[in-house]
């Protein structure tokens, strides 16, 4: 086990750094250049040299990627180009609006997959079960925005019961409004990965109740659903958790646009808001944090399954 | 300068079917609006939506439409600064003199003003902080001072600017950043924080969403309507919509037009339309083939229904030469373009330009009405035209820098821009002697009525020339919630004073 976890640790950290190079060279390719944004249409080409300078922009490519990498073993993010504030600290504030929405949106999308999943398993034929499924086909389908966009129709403009956009300035020190305020972004983002989620526990469902041990305990004496509940679930578990460690990347994605649409200030928001103004150090960051979290994700799913699955610790 | 666009995502397609929806929805359920609201509070809050945020709070360092819309008469002040229809006042200096040679300025500073953190304002502030701007040429406004050759302080309230040749262009950029005064010595980090003479003092700034405004206690003039404005930052127009409709919102701007039906009399908004000085230019390439030649910029020109093009934009008025109304030198040029797509194609035709192909290269935010409108236009007389759509960066880099393109939109903010018609080098590449002359005259003179007179020439010849097209001037369209009472109506992408605004709380 440990020496699994070790290969599998160093596997991550090569990860990391083959995603850090190429991040840092696409980012270069991109045509824009932060200094000319900074002057802006009526700079100089003196005046934006200068910036350049002042920057680092000057620089060969391989000593900006070393200055950088260095800096980020050392645990410095570096600081925005544009606004002078550091990397590390953006992000953390960020953080604070990010990660409670993806981790609602996660008990969401289990709130609705898992009981509606086993249900339309376990109903498979009959009109609820089929209908489950039907609707959950249909939402896995629709895009975030527009799901957003309809939800906030509803609930905010019309029937008023909560707001339509924005973080209460005062953050989390009113935790009532913060809370609020995640509401409709985190049913968004967590109905559709909530359908997609659905049909991955109807599946595993199914083919638990096909399996052998529970047709054992349904002849020693267990109804139908009991021997499900006791003997298959644990094994129907093992699949949400690798589906839902892959759903994360998604959810991560749902929140770059869910953000905009909602007008929160997230990791999305200022992602979509630093590329646009090429603010390179600052994506540079923000790319590589959120890759490191998916890539973590994976690493602790392949932990999990390793430790519960016995088939794969003789492998 | 231009709107920092890459800020501006935008989702037209789910706009239009949102926007569908709620119209139906809203019109089962709109409420009668509420009874009208008492006397305005001075402890009152506004909450202000506007759409582009400021990459930093430097106004000295950073240029952009953003920063100074929101800084420059709240936060900042300068010796002058200029009203909605681009009228220049006087400001920090109660009284100025203009020499009659037109190469002295004598400013006379008002009494009792303080900084934000208690400094005194004196001459020499004045002296300390253009000095800078001149000599530092990374300072925003360094070009603009180029004619001043000495700036004194004969006395603590009086400040003389000495010039090496008359300037009619600097009393108004001193209206801008390059006039602003800091105070001497001061070492607050302008990137996140802020100290100046204004009636509002910066209170927070949080990157990514707004920032607060109190009022200013010790302000030397009236004080301000409002104890404190919220501002919001709102990338996204429907989200804005939205913010506006759910309460969160005093006053929202700028209200795509698409989307103004929404708000419209709901909830106790009212519109307002703004007049600016944004040039929605479509530029040519002048230096390049086949654009090089008039009779073909003539027959594109000929071939836009101006008319048409404003309806399906939504907001805007025609505009057909270099000058909007709102600046000196403007004056009507419908005559020189009218739409006649006959006479284009007999134009081309002459030129030997039968099976013409073109690009249009265009910043993405912009969306699409503007690009579909040309390419079916321009497909009527008988001109291919492919659209390049790309972020803003990349315009910087490819057209504006690298000057390679054929056709390229983009709105240009700035008042009092036409020197960019008398610079060759300029990405338009207009390269035009009698222009360029003809405009050195103009700031060279003294006389501000003669001056116009010189900038009118000389725009109906780069008009005559069809160095580019004027599609339409803008417009800006503003929700005004109930209660709000003086907020400005024109010109406020480029300057809010909300000084005068007060909010009556129900």
């Amino acid at each position: 086990m440990i020496r699994y976890a070790l290969t599998r640790l160093a596997l991550l950290v090569v990860g990391l750094l083959v995603a850090s190079a190429l991040i840092f060279t696409v980012l270069r390719v991109l045509p824009g250049d932060v200094a000319q944004l900074i002057a802006g249409t009526q700079g100089s080409p003196e005046q934006i040299a200068r910036i350049r300078e002042e920057l680092g922009l000057n620089r060969p490519l391989w000593e900006q990627y070393v200055a950088w990498i260095g800096g980020v073993v050392r645990g410095d993010l570096g600081t925005s180009m544009l606004t002078g504030s550091s990397v590390a600290g953006q992000l953390w504030e960020k953080a604070q609006v990010t990660v409670p929405l993806g981790l609602l949106a996660m008990l969401v999308a289990l709130l609705i997959a898992v009981p509606f999943g086993v249900l339309s398993a376990v109903r498979r034929g009959r009109a609820d079960g089929t209908a489950i499924s039907v609707v959950s086909q249909a939402l896995a389908a629709v895009p975030v925005v527009w799901a957003g966009m309809m939800l906030v129709v509803l609930f905010a403009v019309v029937l008023g019961w909560l707001p339509a956009q924005g973080f209460p300035r005062s953050g989390w020190s009113t935790p009532d409004l913060a809370l609020r305020s995640l509401v409709l972004p985190a049913l968004t983002i967590g109905i559709v990965e909530g359908a997609m989620l659905l049909r991955f526990v109807r599946s595993a469902t199914l083919q638990a109740v096909g399996q052998d041990f529970v047709r054992t305990g349904a002849a020693k004496g267990l109804t139908r659903t009991q021997a499900l509940i006791r003997h298959g679930l644990p094994s129907v578990g093992l699949s949400i958790v690798t589906v839902m460690g892959l759903q994360v990347a998604g959810i991560v994605v749902g929140a770059v646009v869910i953000e905009l649409v909602f007008n929160l200030p997230g990791i999305g928001r200022m992602l979509a808001t630093d590329v646009g103004s090429r603010d390179l150090v600052m994506v540079q960051g923000e790319l590589l944090v959120l890759t490191g979290f998916v890539l973590l994700i994976g690493f602790v799913v392949d932990l999990v399954h390793h430790s519960i699955d016995p088939r794969q610790r003789e492998a | 300068m231009h709107r920092f666009p890459t800020r501006h995502p935008r989702r037209a397609a789910v706009a239009g079917v949102a926007a569908a929806v709620a119209v139906a929805l809203a019109g089962c359920t709109s409420t009668p609006s509420e009874a009208p609201t008492g006397e305005p509070d001075p402890e009152a809050t506004l909450r202000l939506g506007l759409v582009l945020e400021p990459e930093n709070l430097d106004i000295r360092h950073t240029s952009g439409a953003a920063i100074e819309q929101i800084l420059i008469d709240n936060v900042y002040e300068g010796l002058v600064t200029r009203t909605q229809e681009n009228e220049i006042v006087a400001s920090l200096a109660e009284d100025y003199e203009i020499s009659e040679d037109g190469l002295t300025y004598t400013f006379t500073l008002a009494d009792g003003v303080t900084f934000h953190d208690g400094g005194e304002l004196t001459a020499s502030d004045v002296v300390a902080t253009y000095n800078e701007v001149r000599n530092d040429e990374t300072l925003i406004g360094h070009a603009q001072l180029a004619h001043v050759t000495a700036v004194d302080a004969p006395d603590e309230r009086t400040v003389v600017l000495t010039l090496d040749q008359p300037d009619q262009n600097l009393l108004f950029s001193l209206t801008g950043p390059a006039g602003l005064v800091f105070d001497e010595g001061d070492d607050t980090d302008l990137k996140t924080a802020a100290n100046g003479t204004g009636p509002f003092t910066l209170e927070n700034w949080t990157q990514g969403d707004g920032l607060t405004l109190a009022r200013f206690d010790d302000y030397w003039g009236d004080a301000a309507g409002v104890s404190a404005v919220e501002i919001s930052y709102i990338p996204d127009f429907t989200a804005g919509v939205n913010a506006a409709l759910d309460g969160s919102l005093d006053v929202l701007t700028a209200v795509q037009p698409e989307l103004s039906p929404q708000l419209d009399g709901q909830n106790g908004f009212t519109l307002t339309r703004g007049a600016t000085t944004d040039k929605a230019t479509l530029a040519f390439n002048n230096q390049r083939e086949p654009l090089d030649d008039v009779r073909v910029r003539e027959a594109l020109r000929l071939a836009i229904d101006h008319d048409a093009l404003i309806e399906a934009v939504g907001a805007g008025a025609t505009q057909f030469g270099p000058i909007p109304a709102l600046d000196p030198g403007y004056e009507d040029l419908s005559d020189v373009a009218p739409f006649d797509p006959e006479r284009a194609q007999e134009l081309l035709a002459e030129a030997g330009q039968e099976d013409l192909s073109l690009t249009l290269t265009i910043p993405s935010f912009y969306g699409t009405t503007v690009s579909t409108y040309l390419v079916s236009a321009f497909n009527d007389i008988g001109v291919d035209l492919k659209v390049d759509p790309v972020e803003f960066g990349t315009w910087l880099q490819d057209v504006y820098t690298n000057k390679d393109y054929d056709l390229s939109f983009v709105l240009h903010v700035e008042p009092r821009d036409f020197s960019n018609f008398a610079d060759p080098d300029y990405y338009f590449g207009y390269d035009n002697a009698e222009v360029q002359e003809l405009y050195a005259e103009a700031m060279a003179t003294v006389d501000a009525e003669e001056s116009a007179a010189l900038l009118a020439q000389a725009a109906r010849i780069v008009a005559e020339d069809h160095a580019a097209d004027w599609l339409y001037t803008g417009e800006t369209i503003t929700a005004v919630g109930q209660g709000v009472t003086g907020f400005p109506v024109d010109s406020i992408n480029s300057r809010i004073d909300l000084s005068a605004v007060t909010l009556a709380t129900p």
